[in-house]
């Protein structure tokens, strides 16, 4: 839960003695999720039972998959039509604990908020949850958040809790009210280290590690000045196989389309399901006409979503939070570091 | 939120894949972020497949016909009709009477089961499955030359390969992480040609793209082997070191000059000279090909064509270099591997040979087949001639799939009796006896063989809907009906250990292991414990690799006046065989119409014809509307249709003219003759045209 006032909530900063104590804290009364490895090879969002025993592990690269299917559901039902009347469905909202959330995932769900306020499915299952971020101390291999404006430091307003970690252990801030209120019980002790200093630290190391970002900025502006030629755009295009990876993982994407599934009573029910833009079937119209037609249109439809100035100006920032999981989920080799390079070179224009 | 490790159903590439899992049901997929094969990143089917098995719209209950139709009924029931019906084929035709149909989207357990119970309970060896109409030349070409029909490398392989030459296969749209790995080799510098009469994606980003007539492989082939032997750019130390015949193949190539070459198969003598080179000098090449060289009635001689000219490049058994047939089913190696070829037991133990059927009769404890089986179209064939009875099949869609499809469903139709094990009610199951409803791969554990020989493990994740059974519980609860209690296992891994023991190549094999592993390569066995990622580093399973002389044979039917236009068949990067599964994505669906027809601009502009357009295709044996998409994809004068689409299902017109050695139908090249439909009339189905010509629906 994360009240649009919490933007202004002074953030306090407590010791944490045991990150382990505080998760068993908050999974008391709640379902709380952390991302834990499979053994082969994946890692998810799993749930945990308050007396879980393994030590938390910060996570240093973000888990392939943000926080978005908790809010906005991959598949979801929202009316069934009986035959006679259509009957919507209630989203059901359990209490849920997103623990250890990156500062850039934090930004994408503050971005989502924005984008589904009106939405009665995503804004029940968000009241329900309590957000806990984690600041980073480095970059992550593909991150540029620094770049962005969505890290590494967990940014004011996107979450209830923060785990700050320090070399002499764990810091815990306190950003939100429905954040106080979880820890009450606890009763930590107030911090008496620099704890601003220790989080501006953590800043300009990912910054030092993350660069200067130039490629980032010529590629920003030669999209918002369009000066990338329609070719730049085509030959990007012809590397875009359409597998919808890049839409599916963005934390920020947020487009659906409808499915119509016959049930064995002989009812309907419509459900939801993330769509991608990158798909030519997203645009085009009944008559068969189409706006974005060619692939290289498609692909940039999609980076004007993420680094369009009107875009920036309606979200307060740019849809792109510099997780750079597009890059891992590319098979086209087409995704930000490769586009951002290729469109902000001035020879290929 | 669970997410429960399995394998993508695909294709033959065999990704990593989560399920994710919410409450009772898959509700979407993620990469396996460390897994071998496809590195974290999926094609549109693999994201897609929440969609594919969603329970609206399964079977959930078996269904028996009556006069009115197909009803529901118990299991008890269809059982006891489904055992009752192959007894009485039994008796009347004997064991060449009745057959199964396997499925290569099965696991290796059900394929074992099928094949288990076409041998030990109907007593027969008539047991076949798809790869019949794709990769069967390749299994007898390669047997041929090395010895080993599979792919010889892995698809690692590709990281260390200088040269990747593709031939006949559309890579990035029908094995798309094999596409993408070719396109991250190309960005590190690896030299990327394409050989292909369309301008596919990959030849469009490819060095050289080699754009040979539909149906020209072995002329070309042979043309680039005469100047690499003119040249002396053979690779001599291998040759002399690993193969046999080299004389007889230098002669039978001395002819074919260049020129000749160029004139078989529309290629510029430079281009033929230029690939001949980077073939031969390259450092390690990749060679890999799909349908384009295996569905044609010559698709055994292309495959040793291509064989040839890999190994007289010496281009075998090295990091990053390898013969690779891209296989299009996600367990159709298994099912090979399994033994549901009416020529083989599991691990390509000979049918036909005494020792192996004692082998088999002991530890299944009944005698084994002796007559040799019959292939799919054997059957389908002697069932119209009246020879052939009863039929089981498992999750395939002959009707849609195989050629000629009149003759398809003629034939199923002349059966007396045939059950169909389905997720879905397909064309095929449409015209079934008994229907009986299976689990998909998301609903069962097992294992599934990718194309480089990888046995990799699926797992349960969420329970069938209603009552559908796996596989092999319906194989052996139906085996035990009829008599034979040796099919009654606990799970799978019971089955995959029983197979593991009767089979040399899966010796070593087990669950934990491919746990351990992300799966293992076979052959597996105590010299191999780890797997073999690389064959014939050493030597050919044969001792020598043999090179055999081949000669260019042309297309069945080429144009002619009547049907003026060569025709060939294709597959869309988001649509999967007959479209059962990919075709319930709301968002794969809506990318394409439902069917088309891919044509040259030039060919549009002569026919009047505008994109989109209805059109009408004819060819000697049936005739379809579907609408026209106008790209330079197609070279002028070949038209193209992807094979996905009930509604214009482009194998009424390909021609059933087969590969002798392999019966490999020609699905890639007929002739048909066009005609554009007025402007704003919109094409009719299948199912239209049907009804209008009095075929009946199916």
């Amino acid at each position: 839960m994360v009240p649009s006032e919490s933007r202004h909530f002074d953030l306090t900063c407590c010791e944490l003695d045991s990150v382990e104590r505080l998760r068993a804290h908050l999974a008391g009364g709640r379902t709380l999720y952390e991302v834990r490895e499979d053994g082969q090879g994946g890692r998810h969002w799993q749930a945990l039972t308050a007396d879980d025993p393994t030590p938390f592990v910060a996570q240093t690269e973000p888990p392939p998959f943000a926080a978005k299917a908790f809010f906005f559901a991959e598949r979801e039902a929202v009316f069934r039509f009986d035959g006679e009347r259509f009957v919507a469905i209630e989203p059901t909202a359990p209490a849920q604990v997103l623990f250890g959330l990156h500062a850039c995932d934090l930004a994408a769900v503050a971005y989502q908020d924005q984008f589904f306020a009106a939405d009665a499915h995503y804004q029940a299952r968000r009241a329900a949850a309590l957000l806990v971020g984690l600041d980073c101390r480095h970059s992550c291999s593909q991150g540029f958040c620094t770049l962005v404006d969505s890290g590494p430091e967990v940014r004011a307003g996107t979450a209830d809790l923060i785990l700050l970690p320090t070399e002499a252990g764990w810091l815990l801030l306190i950003a939100s009210v429905a954040g106080a209120a979880a820890v009450a019980d606890l009763a930590l002790p107030a911090a008496s280290r620099d704890w601003p200093a220790q989080r501006v630290a953590h800043r300009q190391q990912v910054a030092s590690e993350q660069g200067d970002g130039q490629w980032l900025q010529d590629g920003i502006a030669a999209i918002n000045a369009a000066k990338v030629s329609a070719a730049t755009w085509e030959s990007l295009g012809l590397r875009c196989l359409v597998c919808s990876g890049c839409t599916t993982v963005c934390p920020t994407c947020s487009c659906f389309a409808p499915l119509e599934r016959k049930l064995p009573d002989g009812s309907i029910e419509q459900e939801r399901v993330w769509d991608s833009c990158l798909y030519e079937g997203f645009q085009k119209e009944a008559s068969g006409h189409n706006p974005s037609a060619l692939a290289g249109q498609r692909v940039q439809r999609f980076w004007q979503h993420k680094f369009g100035e009107g875009f920036r100006q309606t979200f307060g920032r740019y849809g792109c939070v510099g997780c750079g999981r597009c890059d891992h989920v590319c098979p086209g080799g087409i995704g930000v570091h490769a586009v951002m390079r290729k469109v902000g070179k001035p020879c290929s224009n | 939120m669970r997410v429960v490790p399995s394998i993508c159903t695909f294709c033959g590439v065999g990704c990593g894949i989560g399920l994710r899992v919410e409450g009772a049901r898959v509700v979407g997929v993620e990469p396996q972020p460390g897994h071998p094969v496809s590195q974290g990143q999926l094609c549109s089917k693999g994201w897609s497949t929440s969609f594919a098995i969603d329970t609206a719209g399964r079977l959930t209950r078996p269904l028996i016909r009556e006069a009115a139709g197909l009803r529901p009924a118990s299991w008890d029931e269809a059982l006891q009709r489904v055992a009752g019906a192959f007894r009485e084929a039994l008796a009347e035709g004997g064991p060449g009477a009745v057959g199964v149909i396997s499925c290569a989207r099965a696991t290796n357990e059900d394929n074992y089961a099928a094949q288990k119970f076409a041998r030990a309970v109907l007593g027969s060896n008539n047991v076949d499955h798809c790869a019949r109409i794709c990769h069967s030349p390749s299994v007898a070409g390669l047997t041929l030359t090395l010895g080993s029909g599979a792919m010889t490398g892995s698809i690692a392989d590709i990281d260390s390969a200088d040269l990747i030459l593709l031939i006949g296969a559309d890579a990035s749209e029908n094995h798309a992480m094999i596409g993408a790995r070719i396109l991250r080799a190309q960005a590190r510098g690896a030299r990327l040609v394409v050989v292909d009469p369309r301008r596919t994606r990959l030849a469009r980003l490819a060095e050289q793209h080699i754009q040979l007539k539909l149906g020209s492989n072995i002329a070309l082939l042979n043309g680039l082997l005469q100047i690499i032997f003119a040249n002396g750019w053979e690779n001599r130390a291998f040759l002399d070191a690993r193969c046999e015949n080299v004389e007889v193949l230098r002669q039978h190539v001395a002819g074919l000059t260049p020129e000749l070459t160029s004139a078989q198969t529309g290629v510029p003598v430079a281009e033929l000279e230029r690939l001949a080179y980077t073939v031969s000098h390259a450092k390690a090449a990749f060679i890999a090909y799909g349908m384009g060289i295996t569905q044609f009635q010559s698709g055994t001689n292309n495959v040793v064509a291509v064989s040839n000219l890999a190994l007289v490049c010496g281009q075998v058994g090295r990091p990053g270099a390898g013969i690779n047939p891209l296989r299009g089913q996600n367990n159709v190696q298994g099912a090979c591997d399994m033994g549901c070829l009416p020529n083989v037991y599991p691990g390509y133990q000979p049918a036909d040979s005494s020792e192996v059927q004692a082998k088999f009769a002991q530890a299944w404890g009944v005698p084994m087949p002796q007559a040799p089986g019959l292939t799919s179209l054997g059957m389908t064939t002697a069932a119209l001639a009246g020879d052939f009875k009863a039929l089981m099949i498992m999750g395939e869609e002959p009707v849609l799939t195989d050629p000629d499809q009149h003759h398809v469903e003629h034939a199923l139709r002349a059966l007396d009796f045939l059950v169909v094990v389905e997720l879905t009610m397909t064309e095929t199951a449409k015209l079934a006896d008994v229907v009986l409803p299976a689990a998909s791969f998301a609903e069962k554990d097992g294992t599934f063989t990718n194309c480089e020989r990888r046995v990799q493990r699926i797992r349960r994740a969420v329970n069938p809907p209603g009552e559908a059974w796996t596989d092999w519980q319906i194989l052996g609860a139906l085996a035990a009906r009829m008599g034979y209690l040796g099919m009654i296992w606990a799970d799978a891994e019971a089955i995959f250990d029983e197979m593991a023991a009767l089979t040399p190549l899966f010796s070593a094999m087990s669950y934990p292991a491919l746990d351990a592993h992300h799966g293992l390569h076979w052959p597996c066995d105590a010299a191999h414990p780890q797997g073999s990622p690389r064959l014939h580093a050493q030597s050919f399973p044969r001792g020598r690799g043999r090179l055999l002389p081949v000669s260019q044979v042309d297309p069945d039917e080429c144009p002619d006046a009547d049907y003026p236009f060569f025709f060939t068949t294709q597959r869309l990067h988001f649509h999967y065989g007959g479209g059962s599964m990919t075709r319930k994505s709301p968002l794969l669906e809506r990318e394409t119409p439902a069917g088309l027809l891919f044509i040259h601009p030039q060919d549009a502009a002569d026919l009047h014809l505008h994109d989109g357009q209805g059109v009408r295709l004819r060819s000697r044996r049936g005739s379809l509307e579907t609408c026209a998409q106008i790209t330079d994809d197609m070279p002028p004068g070949t038209l193209s249709m992807p094979y996905h689409f009930r509604e214009a299902p482009c194998n009424i017109l390909t021609n059933s003219a087969q590969d002798p050695q392999s019966k490999m139908p020609e699905l890639k090249a007929c002739a048909v003759a066009i005609e554009p439909l007025p402007p704003g009339v919109a094409p009719r189905s299948a199912d239209e045209l049907n009804k209008e010509a009095g075929y009946g629906s199916f």
